[in-house]
């Protein structure tokens, strides 16, 4: 009797397990993947982005209002990722840009110097949150924030892909 | 009169070695047109200096004008489907901008597709293709199609086997690949070729661009409001299409969700990523000829262009993976919708009959190369 109780136990298990596994949700969680000329490519979940200094930046949006975003550094995502900035960013090196890809395969590129804080001082930020709040779906769930850039063209939403090229 | 032997099996058989002989110039000469009639050496694709050099031609299949010949061949080629009766050009059709006028199309088991038949222009700066983007190069799109039970539903294998009973193809693969073996890759390969020289660029659109045409009162305002975005406040109309329509080619390679469902049966690029986000999410498709390539969307739900405009103007769904760039637009202050008032919709579409291209669709080198063979026939037949 015993041996047919654990049978049937094992038997429903085993639906139970299949159903739930089944009734799970498909959906995946957003990454964002770092390539190209990198020593150690990144593929960042939002949990991953913690792990960074956190920063904020303020900017307008396309409804003319001031947005708090905040998020991480881009060059130290990169900085990570082992690529040629601070005192490695000279020579061939400045002829180095980042292509910025989105979900939506909007595309955009930065000079890698425009991301270096030994050459400038605006912020860059891969942001995960605006005004304390995480992106919206259509806009996030990482989005590039580039300060005082004047048009929001660049403030790439739903980025997926960062990949550092060298000019040909 | 004296008779040798051979004479009398001359005479005897004379209908017979005439038709021998007649079937023997007429190969011959058939040999030698094919033989004199194709142009060797690299292919030159011409396009106006805005459309820019993005283009996307593999390294290891540069285009040539052999393996454009051979190309056109191929895609209108019947011996690629299982039955013999359909082509890659049976739902890409010339005179339809290379679609077919139907919502999904009939495969060799009278199934249909699952998605809308896309036209083909320009696809020479595309870099992913299908309405989900899933190929990265027209050589691994080609594939698809002809192989899919669905859809032309014969394998590579057999498709090699066909072509190579054929008396012509063997020594066009050499022509064009140097020996006379037929892969399937090599076919895949020389379809893209052609598929790559099917450039249009003269709309009445294009020639406004150079300043060679004037349009009418009625088209310009349907250009403002397909280039503006809506401003109430600053009292600008707009629809806001050249967001993701606009340039040069009408074309810019994203895909979204446009609102046509809240719950969308087909869930488009979700079902390769499992992502929410792409929901839903399609490829936002070439505008170019765009007046001759209805039904429109993935699904070929919409018949009519107004239908198209009345959706973006009017009808949007709300979900989570709606397209950023479609919430929120209005022209009116506080508005959720477009709202566009019926005389504009007429601009708008006044401005999309402009991008049709009646050279592209009548160009007799994208046309049937068996109909023209024909017709070269019939006219010298006549003269």
């Amino acid at each position: 009797m015993k041996k047919y109780t654990f049978i049937i136990i094992a038997l429903f298990a085993f639906f139970i397990n299949a159903y739930l596994t089944k009734a799970q949700p498909t959906t995946k969680d957003a990454s964002v993947k770092v390539t190209g000329e990198v020593t150690l490519p990144l593929d960042l979940k939002l949990a991953d982005l913690q792990q960074f200094k956190q920063t904020e930046v303020t900017r307008k949006d396309r409804d003319g209002k001031d947005h708090t975003y905040s998020g991480v550094i881009l060059s130290e995502i990169l900085q990570k990722a082992g690529v040629t900035l601070g005192k490695d960013l000279r020579g061939e090196n400045l002829t180095k840009f980042v292509q910025v890809t989105a979900s939506d395969g909007y595309q955009v590129v930065f000079a890698l110097a425009e991301l270096d804080k030994d050459f400038t001082d605006r912020m860059i930020i891969l942001a995960d949150k605006v005004d304390g709040k995480p992106l919206l779906p259509a806009d996030g769930p990482f989005r590039i924030i580039v300060q005082d850039e004047k048009k929001p063209a660049r403030c790439i939403k739903q980025v997926s892909g960062i990949k550092v090229q060298f000019a040909k | 009169m004296k008779i040798n032997k051979y004479n009398i099996v001359f005479i005897r058989h004379k209908g017979f070695v005439i038709l021998v002989l007649l079937l023997l110039i007429t190969a011959l000469s058939a040999w030698t047109t094919i033989r004199d009639a194709i142009e060797t050496g690299p292919y030159q694709l011409v396009y106006p200096a805005n459309f820019g050099n993005r283009i996307n031609v593999p390294d290891d299949n540069p285009t040539t004008k052999q393996g454009v010949y051979l190309g056109r061949l191929l895609f209108y080629e019947k011996k690629l489907s299982a039955n013999n009766t359909l082509s890659c050009a049976s739902c890409h059709q010339q005179d339809k901008a290379f679609t077919d006028g139907k919502a999904l199309s009939e495969g060799v088991d009278q199934v249909l597709t699952a998605r809308n038949s896309m036209s083909l222009a320009n696809l020479l700066w595309t870099r992913k293709f299908f309405w989900d983007g899933r190929a990265g190069s027209l050589e691994d799109q080609a594939i698809t199609p002809m192989i899919n039970p669905h859809e032309m539903g014969q394998s590579l294998d057999v498709s090699v086997k066909k072509l190579s009973n054929t008396a012509t193809y063997p020594a066009l693969f050499k022509l064009v690949y140097g020996n006379e073996t037929i892969t399937g890759d090599r076919i895949c390969k020389a379809i893209s070729q052609f598929e790559r020289t099917l450039i249009s660029c003269n709309s009445r659109y294009d020639q406004y661009l150079k300043n060679a045409y004037l349009p009418t009162r009625q088209e310009l305002n349907g250009m403002n409001l397909f280039m503006n975005g809506p401003n109430p406040e600053k009292g600008i109309r707009g629809a806001n299409c050249a967001h993701c329509h606009g340039g040069p080619k009408t074309y810019n390679e994203l895909f979204h969700n446009n609102g046509l469902d809240s719950i969308p049966k087909d869930v488009g690029i979700e079902s390769l990523t499992g992502l929410a986000a792409d929901r839903g999410r399609f490829k936002v498709p070439t505008l170019r000829n765009i007046a001759l390539t209805s039904p429109y969307m993935h699904d070929g739900r919409f018949k009519t262009l107004e239908e198209v405009v009345d959706h973006y103007s009017d009808h949007l769904k709300e979900s989570e993976a709606l397209s950023t760039f479609l919430r929120g637009e209005s022209n009116d202050i506080g508005g959720k919708t477009l709202h566009l008032r019926p005389d504009e919709k007429k601009d708008i579409i006044a401005f999309l009959n402009m991008l049709t291209d009646s050279t592209f669709i009548n160009d007799p080198r994208f046309s049937d190369p068996n109909k023209t063979i024909a017709l070269k026939k019939s006219k010298s037949n006549s003269k």
